[in-house]
């Protein structure tokens, strides 16, 4: 097991007591989380929980009142998304934004080809570095295989990616003309594409069936074997209580859980959250202190996950768990 | 100390004009979303219709004002609301923008064929007389327009803090399903906050008309509103107080340097100080508000993307147009129309085509409205005639590297904020540099500037024809640049700025700096084809790159397609040839043509009736088939049961 500090220095993501206020209204209050490399971490709660509010911190769409937020060793807090970016930061949102003017795999190329800078004219609709392409994940559909002169390695390599998320042959229609469920795999594939260390999805599995939520865990628990951190915000309770290996519960903006699947699914805080019921002593909105001493207490098991983060596939399903709906 | 006072009593009294008219900017925007750039013109015309009612017809002035407020503003704000704006719902972002800067010029349009210009017209106060107080004489025009302001802010702000219409009013932009559900109707809100917006606009037109000393003036009325955009500005176009309390402080600022600064100044530059001073506030206005945040918000643009042309495709047509060109040239070699050679009209066609191809990259592409390329022509003009002599390929050079710098300073302080602000900056630069630069005899020379035809060594392009095929071949060049920019990586992130600029910037796409290099791009265009423009007219004169063309221009190229070079050709014919036959109807056909256009971001062109393809070419990039996933192959994990995209 890692020493505290250890871990800490690991995490690829580290919010520490982030709190966000639109108005008078408290969306995150004092919300603390770590994502480290090689693992599936899941963000659950009922809708308005404050989620997506986290998201945008995390990506600095969204400015905390306080708290702060590290991408592995570096304080990103008021750092420009840009920035976070270059830093390894990708992520998807919960309300598509796709390039729609542009075609899917267009998409995909404006993600690839991100790192070139505007001195590198000669690249400029050419290619993209040759360190981007060998970092980007082998699993995503995209190795060695990238063949052809320097003006098609980039669509060469957007192809990959979208084969790797399933839309081979896809590459060439519009962004704005395709369904949810096609638009929510080009959002991921734009996202893959930067190569990132952290991914961050926001609803992923939003509008697609059982298989396609089964392919799309399957392939989330490869980027994670591959050694990327992967946040996931969804509702499918299914695909999260099968694929991740810690989860935080957020409720009124506070994180009012935290553990291993089996532990969130017993925990009474949440399923307070999620069912309307009581738990016996406990306490429901806004304090959220018995939350907060579950998180402290999990802390021992995120690091055992982060020292035994080499797995050969997806945990199994999470038969039994039915979340409710929310409220 | 008597000086003094008597400086600030008029500086209120000018800013509470102002307040007027900025606070009417916010209720619109407040409510609708929406910039009324046509805000000044209103104003102009109820102050037209007051002098008319009042000056012309003796109606009496309560009367007068009953017509112009309650009845005419109050019906025109609705009507506008109803038939322009609500039809505008889900279009791209620089349509309302659009379409209210065409409502501006159709106002200025119908005040210039209704009120001639070349008559003087002055309104005489509504009450007369003044009192004296702490030692100074104070008009009671003036504290009338100071009470009025008072009461128009207290009162607003009263309705919209304390009123349940109040509340719905404000929710209505931010989510009108919401505003439904709540039992009030989203559209209605909007309409109260447009009549609530022209009622304003024509208050500050009648009140300040009076202060035209020199009589009234369209163009002079329509821009006096640009201080009030400041003071709109700095209330962050949301909040009321603090846009009242900024324009009084634009008034006395104002007021006090034309007393205190002006007079040391050089006698020549005191004109285009004066001009300026409203530019300097919306700059300083512009670099003192915080960053706005970028915002997720799930728009997905639907339109069908129109087709870009191969390389290979666009140096056929490149070459097939420079084939026309010659013809052209061979066909109407000393041919007249309507007083000017053709081949001269043909260059002028050309040099404007690059005008409205800087408009595709900037605003068609990365959706930032533009609203100075004509300035940047003027000046780019302007350089060519100074630098060696005029005439030389050095001065074409010089025309465009200066006015990309000049571009990239102006789009430096509205880097971190929204668009509309752009365009914002880009019309109060139009203003100054029309009123205050090229007006000025010192610099822009009484006659106009001589730029003469271009000379090389063993080549002269002194006649009309070989200077209507030079430029013809900068307008090739300029085109085939355009194209290649699109296809390229640089494009691809305009066109993916304009999409979604939260994604743009979480892919690790720098926003500010891709703002800054188009806009200097274009500007650096606008530049050359000034030069050019320069070296087909061989002087140009003070009144060439006004505000109101530029404008009008912008719109022309909307409406025939502001994202295809066809549409900037199109653009720069139909204007060429519609300012020959009826100069003063320009204004009238874009202002009708863009409301017409309304909502159609393809403009013309985009129309499926009016396009045709080349049997030959292939539509691969625009292809939208609704191919399942399911059938392109095994590896394909998303099905063809998913969610239709809204």
């Amino acid at each position: 097991m890692l020493p505290a500090e250890e871990a800490a220095a690991t995490a690829a993501l580290t919010v520490s007591e982030v709190g966000v206020h639109f108005g008078g209204v408290a969306a995150l209050t004092d919300v603390s989380l770590r994502v480290l490399p090689g693992t599936v971490t899941g963000l659950i709660g009922p809708n308005g929980a404050g989620k997506t509010t986290l998201f945008n911190v995390i990506s600095g769409l969204q400015s905390p009142d306080r708290g702060s937020v590290h991408l592995f060793d570096n304080d990103v807090t008021t750092m420009k998304p840009h920035r976070r970016a270059r830093l390894g930061l990708a992520r998807t949102f919960q309300r598509l934004e796709l390039f729609g003017s542009l075609t899917a795999g267009e998409n995909v190329q404006v993600g690839l080809e991100s790192a070139v800078k505007w001195w590198e004219w000669r690249r400029l609709g050419r290619s993209f570095p040759r360190k981007r392409r060998a970092a980007l994940p082998d699993d995503a559909g995209v190795g060695d295989r990238e063949s052809g002169g320097p003006g098609s390695v980039a669509v060469a390599t957007s192809d990959r990616l979208l084969e790797g998320v399933g839309l081979a042959g896809l590459g060439r229609q519009q962004a704005s003309a395709m369904s949810t469920g096609l638009a929510r795999m080009v959002e991921l594939a734009r996202a893959l594409a930067i190569a990132p260390k952290l991914l961050l999805l926001d609803e992923p599995g939003s509008g697609l069936d059982e298989a396609e939520s089964q392919a799309l865990a399957d392939l989330l628990v490869r980027l994670a074997a591959g050694g990327m951190a992967v946040l996931l915000v969804e509702h499918d309770m299914e695909l999260v209580m099968g694929i991740c290996d810690y989860i935080y519960v957020l409720d009124f903006g506070d994180i009012i859980a935290a553990g291993t699947p089996e532990e969130i699914r017993s925990d009474p805080m949440v399923q307070a959250a999620y069912l309307g019921v009581m738990p016996e002593g406990g306490t429901l909105v806004g304090h959220g202190v018995p939350g907060r001493e579950a998180v402290r207490a999990g802390e021992a098991e995120l690091q055992r996950i982060a020292a035994a983060s080499g797995r050969d596939g997806p945990p199994g399903g999470a038969p039994g768990f039915e979340p409710g709906g929310g409220r | 100390m008597s000086n003094f006072l008597q400086y600030t009593v008029f500086g209120i009294m000018l800013g509470s004009g102002y307040a007027i008219a900025a606070t009417g900017l916010v209720v619109t925007y407040t409510t609708s979303g929406v910039f009324n750039f046509a805000q000044g013109a209103v104003g102009m015309i109820a102050a037209f219709g007051y002098w008319e009612l009042v000056t012309a017809h003796h109606v009496p002035v309560l009367v007068a004002l009953v017509i112009i407020l309650i009845l005419g503003a109050s019906i025109a704000g609705a009507f506008v609301e109803r038939v322009l704006m609500r039809r505008l719902h889900g279009a791209s972002a620089e349509r309302p923008v659009m379409v209210t800067l065409g409502l501006m010029v159709i106002l200025t349009g119908l005040a210039a064929i209704i009120w001639s210009p070349s008559t003087q017209r002055t309104v005489g106060y509504m009450i007369n007389g003044q009192f004296r107080l702490v030692g100074i004489n104070i008009e009671y025009q003036y504290v009338l327009i100071i009470g009025v302001a008072i009461a128009v802010a207290i009162g607003l702000r009263a309705l919209f803090y304390g009123t349940r219409t109040g509340y719905a009013l404000r929710a209505v932009v931010d989510d009108p399903e919401l505003v439904a559900m709540s039992g009030a109707s989203p559209n209605r809100m909007s309409q109260y906050g447009w009549i609530l917006g022209f009622m304003m606009a024509a208050l500050a037109g009648v009140l300040l008309a009076s202060t035209q000393t020199t009589g009234l003036n369209i163009e002079a009325m329509t821009l006096l509103v640009v201080s009030g955009y400041a003071a709109a500005i700095v209330g962050r176009l949301k909040n009321i107080a603090v846009t009242f309390i900024a324009a009084v402080g634009i008034g006395l600022l104002e007021n006090y340097v034309v007393n205190y600064l002006l007079p040391h100044l050089p006698q020549s530059f005191v004109p285009d100080v004066t001009v300026a001073l409203p530019m300097v506030f919306l700059f300083i206005a512009l670099v003192m508000l915080p960053s706005v945040r970028l915002r997720a918000v799930g728009r997905l643009t639907t339109m069908r993307a129109p087709r870009v042309p191969s390389g290979t495709e666009s140096l056929v047509a490149g070459a097939v147009f420079f084939v026309v060109a010659v013809a052209a040239a061979l066909a109407f070699d000393n041919t007249e129309f309507k007083g000017t050679t053709v081949l001269t009209l043909g260059g002028v066609v050309m040099t404007l085509g690059i005008v409205g191809l800087s408009l595709i990259l900037v605003t068609g592409y990365s959706g930032q409205v533009s609203l100075c390329q004509f300035s940047f022509m003027g000046i780019g003009a302007f350089v060519m005639g100074k630098v060696a002599g005029g005439g030389s390929l050095l001065g074409l050079v010089a025309a465009t590297a200066v006015c990309a710098a000049v571009g990239a300073l102006i789009a430096l302080p509205t880097i971190r904020l929204r668009d509309l602000y752009l365009a914002l900056a880009t019309f109060a630069f139009a203003d100054a540099v029309a009123n205050g630069f090229f007006t000025d005899t010192h610099i822009y020379g009484s006659g106009g500037v001589n730029i003469g035809r271009i000379v090389l060594p063993g080549l002269s392009f002194g006649g009309d024809a070989a200077e209507f095929l030079m430029v013809s071949v900068f307008f090739v060049l300029a085109a085939w640049m355009v194209l290649a920019i699109r296809r390229s990586l640089f494009g691809r992130r305009l066109v993916a700025l304009n999409d979604s600029p939260a994604a743009y910037a979480t892919v690790g796409l720098n926003i500010g700096f891709t703002k800054v290099a188009v806009f200097a791009i274009a500007a650096g265009m606008a530049g050359l084809a000034g030069a050019l423009y320069g070296t087909v007219q061989q002087t140009v004169g003070t009144s060439d790159f006004d505000i109101f063309p530029g404008i009008i221009f912008v719109l022309f190229v909307t409406i025939w397609s502001i994202r295809t070079v066809s549409g900037a050709f199109l653009a720069a014919l139909t204007y060429v040839v519609l300012n020959q036959l009826w100069p003063s109807g320009l204004g009238l056909f874009a202002g009708i043509g863009i409301i017409l256009i309304g909502r159609a971001a393809g403009g013309i062109l985009g129309i499926e009736a009016f396009q045709f393809h080349l049997p030959w070419v292939k539509q691969g990039a625009v292809e939208i088939c609704e191919k399942s996933a399911a059938s392109i192959g095994s590896a394909a994990i998303i099905g063809s049961g998913t969610r239709a995209a809204g």
